[in-house]
């Protein structure tokens, strides 16, 4: 058991050796936790939504916890907190959630890092970190099935004549800034209309009340016959043959952003992992297990989930993928949040 | 709460001999009219897309506590009514246990975040206010009355639905028993 | 999904498989139903903590079974002892008290059960058979038409409003104001939000009901000694069995005046603001008009307490189409329905029965199912519901506040929630002592927000046009209709005003604009 525990720690410091501040801290308490740790967790788990019940977010949540719950002998209590376009669930986190390794936010990495781009939050963004990531699926331009626009360059050529309106789910998402920078490259004009969640979205291609829309391609996938996508902002479509082959921005239009993907993830307080470095240690090695463990493939299909997107990613991984939608969402600021 | 209870000036007005108070009235508006320049303080320099509603909704709402205000001044001057509290405050007998109620639910409150826990305050709540209320008759039966709700609500939210209220002694001691 | 035949066989025989929430709440809805002034919104707010809990299908279940079957309790005292347990039943000691007193009260009972269960029934039936064409509004409702729609919902305010216009626009725009807290729908900055974070996501539908409703009505009913006023000894009812059937064979006989009069409650029940008492007046008033013996209504006349009956058992199912069709809550249970719902995930409204149709369909299905099983359960108990319990304020009073806090509590599990929900409940306690109408403040709580999310995506797809609101051809339909609507209150006034008041006036209907 000790030999297990020793393993895991040093797995975590150097997985955390970039923060010096972090890796005194792990040693001034380490002592304490590796007692404490030994009953972790004695209690459910609480994550923090930034969503609506039922929703994407929650059904890979529900998916996640339903594999992870075994290996931590615990359960998973979701509370959620929409608003604020998940603001709020960060918030709340940060500023009503004891940092003890119990807590947890579950949150959507992309949509979510753009938010402080747009308006900084209360607490310093220093305190919080992803340790988690569970998929990584790529955001996509789709209409509905029978609308006149076939491809991509229709609706360019059409957004040179007049200003498209796009359904979004959030004005500060990987998504709107996909679009943004296909109007900005091609110097077509597309009005953002943010519809509050991806159903919304959905609907507001299909009943043509947008002209098109925006979103994760994992719930234009769930939407089957009814829609059509067109291009899709990824390095490869991974699910072309659900995704109408529609090719990528980068290939298509020669440009060069990053992905732009949902990634849904796991995050933390600081804080708690300075003070409970076993019980982290813990989490991380219990979660990287539960998204590679065969099991969980088909628990997130059942969730609606498109398991094709699974893609475990740990501290360093989500990292970089905040460095790169952070920069690109800085280019895109003053359209994201209505002020010059 | 279909019946709404008959209260308030309107109903006072079908007595022709008395003048109607109105001063009770004017606590809504005046809240209402307060709140307003409250929220558009906090929009000005918002982007138009967070102003246009409140701009919208808040000046109908001014104008329709002006107009309110204007046919108040009007009855006031023309002496049909006065600026008393109106029934309110009624029926006077009442007023005590009533503010000592409200004083109750506040410290029921505060006792449950403040370490007195769910169970706990709310025996504590529920003794005292029906004790208030039936002026400290049936002792007995108040005190089993309030215990075995607490206990009920102990039962129902913290240990069938686990919901997480603020734990107080109580609830700490029957976590080691369980 | 296919909306077939065989879809919703299997959705009666799933909803047959709740007959343990049905039977239970059916019961509890008649004892609470039959306590005046506590109405399925009172419960449904009191068992909060529970309806939160439990899943989404058993909740709604246990909602639409305890509203269905506390309309049907109201008409208890209102027969025996002259006084309606809710507003809707204000029209049913017209006749049915005068039969209690010449002794048939039990026949009077039996009547009433039987016109208020088969009205239910059959316009449950046509609701839902009405339901696959009213879904399809989802494909033609953009945001433009929804603005128009909202407006229709907030339009409930001024028609509650009609005692005293100003006051009642002051209590609605209050909420509308008070609904408009939290970040904005596009750029999510924050406003009126006072600091508190809890306030970004909007103000907590769910404390703003509590307070508004509950806590203030606790610190209302203090003022009474017991929650039924006891006018008058419940006379025991020595009759037999004999008298129930008298009563049933003459509902029976009657069928046709009890379709007729459901489907004016129907009809009356899907106009926003328009509710139970509205319906059971027009029904009553409309039976009397075209009787052969006009003379006999008043004095205990069977087909004078079957209309009323029948019709606001028919205004039942007729409130939660607009509610389910369109988002907008008819009355305050619909209301509270709509708060509970939106709390589990559930959105109302033109996309419900695109997105979740078991759902929509499964709502009328319980209230089919809640009618069948109070055919088969309360007949047979009719003797004994004439003993009704008096539940003294004493007691009742801090039970409200304490379960109703708890109930604002559960949801976000927030302290603020609770201190919030008594903010509200001080808020509700002096609108009620001064004449402001609560139910204004909380319409105005719930769709100040759905106006505004749809307005601002109208005009920020036109660039902030605000003509786009009249260049649709349905937006356009839907204004007329709206203004057409508005007048109707005041055309209902009239009406009224000018119905003759019958002997005997029941106490507690003044207040028939307010729908429960």
């Amino acid at each position: 058991m000790s030999a297990f525990k020793n393993k895991s720690r040093r797995q975590f410091l150097i997985e955390t050796a970039g923060s010096a501040a972090t890796l005194g801290m792990v040693s001034a308490f380490g002592g304490i936790s590796s007692a404490q740790a030994a009953s972790f967790p004695d209690h459910n788990m609480d994550v923090v939504v930034g969503t609506r019940a039922g929703g994407g977010a929650d059904r890979a949540l529900r998916a996640v916890s339903s594999v992870w719950k075994d290996y931590l002998n615990t359960n998973f209590e979701p509370a959620y907190f929409p608003g604020a376009s998940g603001r709020v669930a960060y918030e709340v986190y940060m500023g009503k959630r004891d940092p003890d390794c119990y807590n947890l936010l579950f949150g959507n990495m992309g949509p979510e890092l753009l938010n402080w781009v747009v308006k900084k939050p209360t607490f310093n963004l220093d305190d919080f970190m992803y340790f988690g990531r569970v998929d990584t699926d790529p955001c996509c331009v789709f209409v509905k099935a029978d609308s006149k626009y076939r491809t991509i360059d229709d609706l360019v050529a059409e957004g040179k004549k007049r200003k498209l309106n796009v359904g979004t789910s959030r004005m500060a998402h990987p998504a709107s800034v996909g679009i943004l920078a296909v109007g900005e490259k091609t110097g077509a004009q597309f009005n953002l209309i943010p519809l509050s969640g991806g159903k919304n979205t959905v609907a507001g291609a299909v009943t043509g009340e947008m002209d098109f829309s925006v979103l994760t391609s994992g719930s234009v996938i769930a939407a089957g016959e009814a829609v059509r996508t067109l291009l899709v902002f990824n390095d490869e479509n991974v699910m072309a043959a659900k995704l109408n082959n529609a090719p990528t921005m980068n290939d298509h239009f020669g440009t060069d952003i990053p992905p732009l993907l949902s990634a849904r993830a796991f995050g933390i307080h600081v804080a708690a992992v300075n003070k409970y470095p076993d019980r982290f240690a813990l989490l991380q090695e219990t979660f990287k297990k539960s998204v590679q463990d065969p099991a969980f493939a088909p628990a997130f299909k059942k969730a609606k989930g498109t398991p094709e997107y699974i893609n475990y990613g740990g501290i360093e991984e989500c990292r970089k993928y905040a460095e790169e939608i952070t920069e690109l969402g800085a280019r895109f600021k003053s359209m994201l949040s209505g002020k010059a | 709460m279909g019946n709404e209870p008959e209260s308030g000036s309107t109903d006072n007005s079908a007595n022709d001999d008395v003048r109607v108070s109105l001063g009770g009235e004017l606590i809504l508006p005046i809240m209402a009219l307060v709140f307003t320049l409250y929220y558009f303080s906090t929009i000005v320099d918002s982007p138009w897309t967070a102003q246009v509603n409140a701009f919208m909704v808040g000046s109908l709402l001014i104008s329709v506590i002006v107009l309110f205000l204007l046919r108040m001044a009007i009855m006031v001057s023309r002496g049909e009514a006065d600026l008393g509290l109106g029934n309110l405050l009624q029926p006077a007998k009442l007023l005590p246990s009533r503010l000592i109620y409200i004083v109750l639910i506040v410290l029921y409150l505060l006792g449950i975040e403040w370490g007195g826990g769910f169970t706990i305050s709310t025996f504590l709540f529920l003794l005292c206010a029906m004790l208030l209320l039936n002026k400290g008759k049936d002792k007995a039966f108040v005190l089993g009355l309030s215990a075995g709700l607490a206990l009920l609500g102990y039962g129902v939210f913290i240990i069938a639905f686990e919901t997480r209220f603020p734990a107080g002694p109580f609830e700490k001691l029957m976590q080691g028993v369980f | 999904m296919e909306i077939d035949l065989l879809f919703f066989i299997n959705l009666f025989l799933d909803t047959l498989s709740y007959w343990w929430v049905i039977v239970p709440s059916i019961f509890l809805g008649l004892i609470v139903g039959a306590i005046p002034g506590f109405s399925a919104a009172n419960t449904i707010i009191i068992l909060l903590p529970f309806t939160l809990i439990m899943e989404v299908e058993v909740g709604l279940i246990f909602m639409i079974a305890l509203y269905s079957s506390s309309r049907m309790g109201a008409g208890i005292p209102a027969i025996l002892v002259n006084i309606p347990g809710t507003a809707g039943a204000a029209a049913t000691p017209l006749d049915g008290y005068p039969m209690t007193k010449s002794g048939r009260g039990q026949q009077a009972l039996a009547i009433s059960f039987v016109s208020s269960t088969l009205g239910g029934l059959l316009t449950t039936v046509l609701a839902i058979a009405a339901m696959p064409i009213l879904a399809k509004v989802g494909f033609y409702m953009h945001s433009v038409e929804m603005v128009v729609v909202m407006l229709f919902g907030i339009s409930l305010i001024a028609s509650i409003a009609a005692k005293d216009t100003l006051k009642g626009l002051i209590a609605g725009f209050f909420g509308l104001m008070i609904g408009s807290i939290g970040a904005d729908h596009v750029y999510a900055t924050p406003r009126g939000t006072f600091g508190f974070l809890e306030f970004y996501d909007g103000v907590p539908l769910i404390p703003a009901l509590v307070g508004l409703f509950a806590v203030s009505e606790a610190l209302l009913v203090i003022e009474g000694e017991s929650v039924l006023v006891k006018k008058k000894q419940i006379e025991e009812d020595h009759s037999s069995w004999n008298e129930t059937i008298i009563g049933m064979k003459i509902a029976f006989k009657h069928w046709w005046h009890i379709t007729w009069n459901s489907l004016i409650g129907l009809v009356v029940g899907v106009i926003p603001g328009a509710g139970a008492s509205i319906a059971s007046f027009v029904a009553y008033q409309q039976s009397r008009t075209y009787s052969k013996t006009p003379e006999l209504y008043g004095t205990g006349h069977p087909p004078g307490l079957i209309a009323p009956e029948s019709a606001n058992n028919g205004v039942t199912s007729g409130t939660l189409i607009p509610l389910l069709v369109l988002g907008i809550p008819g009355g305050a249970t619909a209301a509270i329905m709509m708060v509970v719902l939106q709390y589990q995930g559930v959105n109302t409204g033109p996309r419900l029965f695109l997105d979740n149709p078991t759902l929509g369909y499964g709502v009328f299905m319980a209230m089919f199912v809640t009618y069948l099983f109070m055919l088969l359960t309360i007949m047979p108990l009719s003797r004994y519901m004439s003993r009704v319990t008096l539940i003294s304020t004493v007691y009742m009073s801090p039970l409200i506040i304490s379960f109703t806090l708890i109930g604002s509590y559960v949801p976000r599990t927030y302290m603020f929630d609770m201190y919030l929900a008594f903010a509200f409940g001080i808020i509700g306690y002096i609108a009620r002592k001064t004449g402001y109408h609560v139910a204004a403040i909380l319409i105005g709580v719930i769709l100040g927000p759905l106006l505004e999310q749809y307005m601002l995506r109208a005009l920020k797809m036109s660039d902030g046009d605000v003509m786009v609101l009249f260049r649709s051809d349905l937006a356009n339909v839907l204004w007329i209709v709206l203004v057409v609507t508005l007048s109707f209150p005041y055309i209902m006034k009239k009406f009224r005003s000018r119905k003759d008041t019958p002997p005997d006036k029941p106490e507690g209907q003044e207040n028939v604009f307010a729908k429960d």
